[in-house]
Formats: structure tokens, sequence, C-alpha cells
């Protein structure tokens, strides 16, 4: 299976600026759970440039979840804010800031059908 | 003892109990602890060796305080109680109640108290369409705590409830074994804290001072600090200040502070049922308020765009540039059940997003946010065109794609027979209503003097005043209905006039997308018998097919409605006729506390003598609480211009004085005066 979160977190960190996090300021932490080991990333955002890195530093917002899920956000087969509210993600701090991150999860895979039909030409 | 609900909240943290401050909930009965759209306690009922009590008395104190006066008995029209039962109740994190029981008699008296206790953990969701639960419940009693949870697969929801007095706890609630003085007293406090608590995550602290005495709610601002900060007003109409510090007191009550926005509030649309974010009533209430307190526009701008739509998601009803209907927080939320994380299924917030920015800026000269919100704004504009236009005739309108649990009618009358043809038929989907393309006129202008203004961009400017022009022109060629001379309620899939005659007319007036010479004909039908009862302009007009003086969105008369409408006659110089809006609406207050419903009954004033109420479950109701103060500024005709507010105040028959005092803005704060009219239209001279 290939690392969804991996390539996610990579992509994000060679792309360097992301204009859907023009309004955050501030450092996200995902803290992702698997077996007994927690895997880190960190980034670091502002007027939407971003930096990715894995180091232990101080977060204004700390994400907590099992790195399945992650998985599952990043390849839009769940929702972050229902996860939420299910209580399986759980953030600590700015919460702003993982509202405006969010954005960066892809649609719930069963709407991608109906995307191609209503999406018109362009603006 | 009468029938009515007493309901204390702090923020989407609420309890409706009956009047002796017991809640005894069925799965379809709307009373209870509510907090996060979750019931935490649906059974709360008090005894005194056994009997039940009875109100004497009933004291909402303030918005999230209540007392209740009780005696023992059994409601028989004669009371000689020796005993008295006091409750003191105030919301915050769950709710804390001072329970105090005094002795009137000469002779000691010995007492069981109990407090039966549970509760069902229902979605607000569950409770309007009476669904069963789908996770299990347990009840532990630990360390002189009662501890009711719930839990569905990683979801915990728990209340846990304690005394400080001495008591015998059971899994169905506390009992005090107590003996009380010759004319003495006996109290305990009770505290009911909510939790909700994922893996690994500690319960939340009760927000009570470490005394216990007083819950704290967590709205920062206290109601005299708000109420200090707004405007003053100064009339001869004693009825009309009522009404106005009704509607500020309303207003903080709604303020309700998302999670996210660190202690910073928004106006929420409904006291208690919808006490939540949703794109439409929180723009709609901040436009409103606008001259009153801006800083909750600029709360809803930002909370808003924040959670704005990026991604095409058919469940939500979500696209990219879409601003938000509505935010749910429960169990059928978080098992996506039901759509709310946010539900993003209407037609109206995204270009009234835009209108709602600029607006903001001319009263506050704060171009910082609309700088901040740049992309936001563009992306809503973006909205219009690359994703509303859903039949690809150039007009904005609606179809759900979430078939199951998404909203059928996403404009503001949004029960399912509001939009119809004059001999009663409903047309198919999409619908193009009127007023959205309005709303998308407005936007584009806005747009336009925004990108200018702010953010620089003459190209994107000039399109969008192209792109509007464009719009009012097919609009005023497409929409009217020739024969009668107004604007059709809208155009259905085939492009035709879905042609019954309704308020939504006034609504264009407000966005200005209504021809000059088209302005006369439309007030003429706005004004006429058949919209205006008197006492305002009915939703839809007599005579049509569908029309119902009692029917929600085809017959009665909508406060909200006619402030906007008031002020679109102000748009279009139609100074007199909002000044019989503004009188009609204000004496109807009268009859309702000076607290507007959220609609009422389409008679003739003439046949009825007074405005009778539509029953709804929420009051005060978000908009209908901004009314009065839109329709103070219609009547004082305050506008901002240029860095100056303009003051062209016309007032109607009934009203000889009218002074708004400190009116904040980009100017610091200035006093708006007005004088009224003889009965020959002469000012009077005070």
């Amino acid at each position: 299976m290939s690392d969804a979160t991996e390539e996610f977190f990579l992509e994000l960190g060679r792309r360097g600026n992301e204009p859907l996090l023009r309004n955050a300021t501030g450092t996200i932490r995902f803290d992702l759970h698997r077996g007994d080991g927690v895997e880190r990333w960190v980034v670091a955002m502002k007027n939407g440039d971003v930096a990715v890195s894995r180091r232990q530093v101080h977060a204004d917002c700390v994400v907590r979840m099992d790195r399945a899920l992650f998985d599952q956000l990043v390849r839009g087969r769940a929702n972050a804010m229902a996860a939420v509210l299910r209580g399986v993600l759980s953030p600590e701090g700015d919460l702003g800031l993982l509202v405006l991150f969010q954005r960066l999860f892809p649609a719930a895979s069963r709407s991608a059908e109906r995307t191609a039909k209503i999406t018109k030409g362009a603006a | 003892m009468t029938d009515a609900l007493v309901k204390i909240l702090d923020g989407n943290t609420f309890v409706v109990s009956d009047a002796r401050g017991d809640i005894e909930a069925s799965l379809t009965d709307p009373t209870g602890l509510f907090s996060f759209d979750t019931r935490f306690l649906s059974k709360w009922v008090l005894t005194v060796n056994g009997q039940r009590l009875n109100a004497l008395s009933t004291d909402d104190v303030q918005y999230f305080e209540a007392r209740f006066f009780l005696v023992p008995g059994t409601g028989t029209v004669y009371v000689d109680a020796k005993l008295s039962v006091i409750r003191q109740r105030a919301v915050g994190d769950g709710f804390h109640e001072e329970l105090t029981i005094l002795n009137h008699d000469e002779n000691p008296v010995a007492l069981e108290i109990r407090l039966d206790a549970a509760s069902d953990f229902a979605d607000l969701f569950e409770v309007k369409d009476a669904l069963k639960k789908k996770g299990k419940y347990y009840t532990r009693s630990e360390n002189g705590h009662l501890l009711l949870g719930y839990e569905r697969e990683t979801l915990t929801r728990e209340t846990s409830i304690s005394a400080t007095a001495p008591a015998l706890v059971d899994e169905r609630g506390l009992t005090f074994n107590v003996e009380i003085d010759p004319h003495g007293s006996w109290t305990t406090d009770l505290n009911v804290v909510t939790a909700v608590i994922g893996p690994g995550q500690e319960r939340a602290h009760p927000k009570y001072d470490r005394r216990g005495r007083r819950a704290r709610p967590n709205m920062q601002q206290s109601l005299d600090t708000w109420l200090g900060e707004a405007p003053r007003l100064e009339t001869d109409r004693d009825d009309l200040k009522g009404t106005y510090r009704r509607s500020l007191v309303d207003l903080a009550a709604l303020r309700f502070s998302p999670p996210v926005m660190q202690g910073r509030s928004l106006p929420a649309a409904g006291l208690p049922w919808f006490m939540t974010m949703f794109g439409r009533d929180s723009i709609f209430t901040s436009l409103q308020a606008l001259p009153f307190t801006p800083e909750l526009a600029a709360t809803t701008l930002v909370a808003l765009g924040n959670w704005q739509g990026v991604r095409l998601d058919d469940f939500r009803d979500e696209d990219p540039g879409r601003i938000l209907h509505e935010m749910r927080y429960g169990e059928m939320t978080a098992f996506e059940e039901r759509p709310h994380s946010p539900y993003y299924g209407n037609a109206d917030a995204t270009p009234l997003y835009v209108v709602l920015l600029d607006e903001y800026e001319r009263w506050t000269g704060d171009t910082k946010l609309v700088s901040d919100l740049e992309g936001e704004a563009r992306a809503a504009l973006n909205w219009i065109d690359q994703y509303a236009d859903l039949m690809g005739n150039g007009y904005v309108s609606y179809r759900r794609r979430n078939e199951e649990t998404g909203l059928e009618n996403q404009c503001w009358k949004d029960s399912w027979d509001s939009i119809s043809y004059r001999d009663g038929s409903l047309p198919g989907f999409p619908r193009a209503t009127a007023e959205l393309q309005g709303y998308a006129y407005d936007a584009k202008r806005r747009g336009a003097r925004l990108s200018r203004l702010v953010w620089k961009d003459e190209e994107l400017a000039d399109r969008l005043e192209k792109e509007a022009a464009d719009l009012k022109r097919r609009f005023n060629r497409d929409f009217w209905v020739e024969d009668d001379r107004y604007f059709a309620l809208a155009l259905d899939a085939d492009g035709s006039q879905v042609d019954a005659l309704a308020s939504n007319n006034g609504h264009l007036l407000w966005s200005g997308i209504v021809d000059k010479s088209k302005a006369k004909a439309v007030v003429r039908h706005l004004m006429g018998p058949r919209l205006f009862s008197g006492w305002g302009i009915r939703t839809m007009a007599e005579g049509e097919g569908r029309y119902n003086p009692i029917g929600y969105h085809v017959g009665t008369i909508w406060p909200f409605d006619n402030s906007f409408i008031a002020w679109g006659l102000r748009r279009y110089g139609f100074k007199e006729e909002a000044a019989v809006i503004a009188a009609g609406m204000f004496d109807a207050a009268r009859f309702f506390d000076g607290r507007l419903p959220e609609a009422f009954a389409g008679y003739e004033r003439s046949q009825t003598k007074y405005p009778v109420q539509y029953p709804t479950s929420c009051s005060p109701q978000a908009w209908s609480t901004g009314a009065p103060l839109l329709l103070l500024r219609t009547m004082l005709g305050l506008e901002p211009l240029d860095g100056h507010l303009v003051v062209d105040p016309f007032l109607p028959q009934g009203i000889r004085a009218l002074a708004l005092l400190d009116i904040p803005g980009r100017w610091g704060h200035v006093d708006a005066f007005a004088r009224g009219r003889t009965e020959t239209g002469e000012p009077v001279r005070l």
C-alpha cells in the first residue's frame, strides 16, 4: 500500500506555498499513532508559506489520531470535522489552524462522479 | 401552574424545563439540558416526601439564570404550605442549581428530598425526528457523584451530577434526608456537568468557581457592558425604547462563540434550537446590527470564511467558495448520518457574504479584514458563476445533490410549498429564485468596489461591473411579469417564470437590481392591499393559488423580510413607504412585549386589530431580533458615504422625535436626530 500520509506531507513541503492557508499563521503538529510508536509531522504556516518538518517543536495546535485515520483523511475517505466529533481526532490549542488546514484534504470519494458532471467551464 | 417552558442558555448550552424547574423529556419532547446539540439530561425531577411541587412564580433573572419559587402540594386553588422551595439555576458547561428549602412551621420537619435524574443523550436531530439510539448507556455512582454515560464506538458523552450536601446516590438520582429546624432552612448546591470525551481525553472541568456558588457563563462580555456600548435611543415613544432594549438583550443572548473563534461571538439563528452557526441567518443578522454592534459582522465574516467550502462533496452539498448553511456538533453529524459537519446547501449565503464584507467596510473602514479575506471573497464571487449557475443560463439556481438528508429549498423561504406559480402548482428543480439574482448582482457591484479599494485589481472590478450590468439587464427582461408589472418569484428549469407575486420583490429593491423605471410599479404592489396587511408585507400576495395567511412562507408576515424591504424602499427613494413599514413593525412589537416573533399571520390589520403570532419553536429568532435595529436605520436614513455618516431621516406618523446617540463607525461616534411630521406632513416643532 502506498503511503498516502508521507506523500501528502512531502508534497506539501515541496510546494512550499499553499494559497488556501494564507490566513493561517502558526505551527500545527500531527502526532500520528501506530502501534506503540508516534509519527510526528510539523507544518509551520505563515501567509501561505508552509514548511514541513518532523522535529519536536512547540506547536500552536497539536492534533492526535491514529495514522490510519490520517491516511483516510488525505485519501478523501474520512471527514475531519466528523472525526473530531466522534472523538477519534483530538485537537488541542488553536483549533482555527486545524479548520484552515483541513481545507487541504480532498473530498469524500463518493462525490467524485458527481463532481465531474457539475463542473462547468472555467469562470 | 403555567404550561410555559422556561429556557435559559449560555452559548449552545441551554436548559428547557417546565415552570417548576423539572425536566421530564420523552424522545419527542424538547425539554432537557442540551449542549453541543446533545441532550445531557432528559429527567430532572424534584420531589419532597414523594410529592411533586407547585410553581408559585418563575423568574428569568437573566438569559442564563432562572429562579423557581415552589411549594409542595397538589395545585388546588388555595395553597397553605408550611414549606417553600427555591431553585436557582444558572447555565455554564452544564448547570448549577442552588436548592433551598425553608420551613415556615414552628415545629421541626423531617424531609426526604429526592432528585430523579436520567439522560437519553439524544441528538437534536433525533429529538426532531424521534429516532432510536445506536450506542450503549451506562450509569455509575462514584465518590458521591452520579455519572450518566453514553457510548457509541469512540464517541462518549457523560453527565456528572454532584451535591455539596451529603446525599445518598443511586443510579437513578440523589436523595437527601434532612431535618429542618423551626423557621430554619436547608440548602445544597447541585452541579450538573456535561462532558464530551474522546479516547485519551480527560473530562472537561466544570466552569464554576471554587465555592460552587455561581455558574460562570462562557460569554465574556457581560450584559451591562454590551448594553453600555450600544448606541442610545431617545424618543417620545416609550414602546420604541422598550423594543430597542429587548432587541439588544436578545441579541446578547443569541451570541454564539464557535469553539474555534477563541471567545469572539457571532449571532446564532434562534434560541434555543438554532444556537449554532448558520450562514444565512448570521449574515442577515450581522447586516441588521452593523450600525449598533459591528463586531458581530467581523466575527461572522472570519468564522464563515474559515469554513468556506473548498471541494466538491455531494453529501455536504459543498462546492469551492460556497459559504456554509449550518454547523452541528451532535452524534448523527459525528457518524455522518446527517451532513452538518458543516452542511453547505444554500444558494444565498455566498453572495450575501460579499455583501456583508462590503457593508462592513463601509461602516467601519476596516480594510485590513477586507484584505485578509480577499481569497474568501474572490472564491465566493467565483462560486456564483462557476458553481451556482446550474442551468447554464446565467442565473443562480439550486438543486440539492444530497437527496437523502440535504435541503430541498436553498433560499430563505425554505418550506416545501414556498415557491409556486400563480395557480399554486410547484416547479421542479433547479429553481432560480428572484432574490438570489439580486444578491448576486449586489455581490458583484460591491465586490468591484472592494477590488478597486483594497485588492487593487482593476481588471476584476471592471469584469464584475460588466457582469453585474449584464445580469441586471437580463434579469429585468426575463423575470418581469409584463401583464401585472412585478418580478416573478423564480425561473423554473425550462426558464419559464414561476409567476406568483411575493415579497421577494422587496429584496430586489434592497439589492438594487430593479430598473429605476420599474421601481414604482414594484412599490405599488408591495404597498398594495394584496401584499401589505397594515402591519407589514406578506410573504405571498393574497389571491395567489397557495396564499394562506397562516402559511409559513405563503402569506405570513416576517419582520426580518420587512426590515430588508424597508431598506430597499429607501434605496429607491421611497422614504414614506419605508416609514410605513417601520411603523407597522414597531406597532406590532408592542403586542409581543417588544420581541417580534419570527412570523405573524397575514390577516388584515383592520380584521384582527392585533398581530396573530405564528407558532414557532424558537424565540427570540436572530433576524427578527435584528429587524427593529435595521428599521431604526431606515427611519433615520443612516448611510455611510465617503467616510461620513449621512443622516436623512423620515419618520412615520406617530413618532415625534427619534435620536440615536453614539453610533459607532469609521467616523468615531456620531449622533443622528429626527423630527416627526404633523398630519399635514409638516415637521413637528418640539
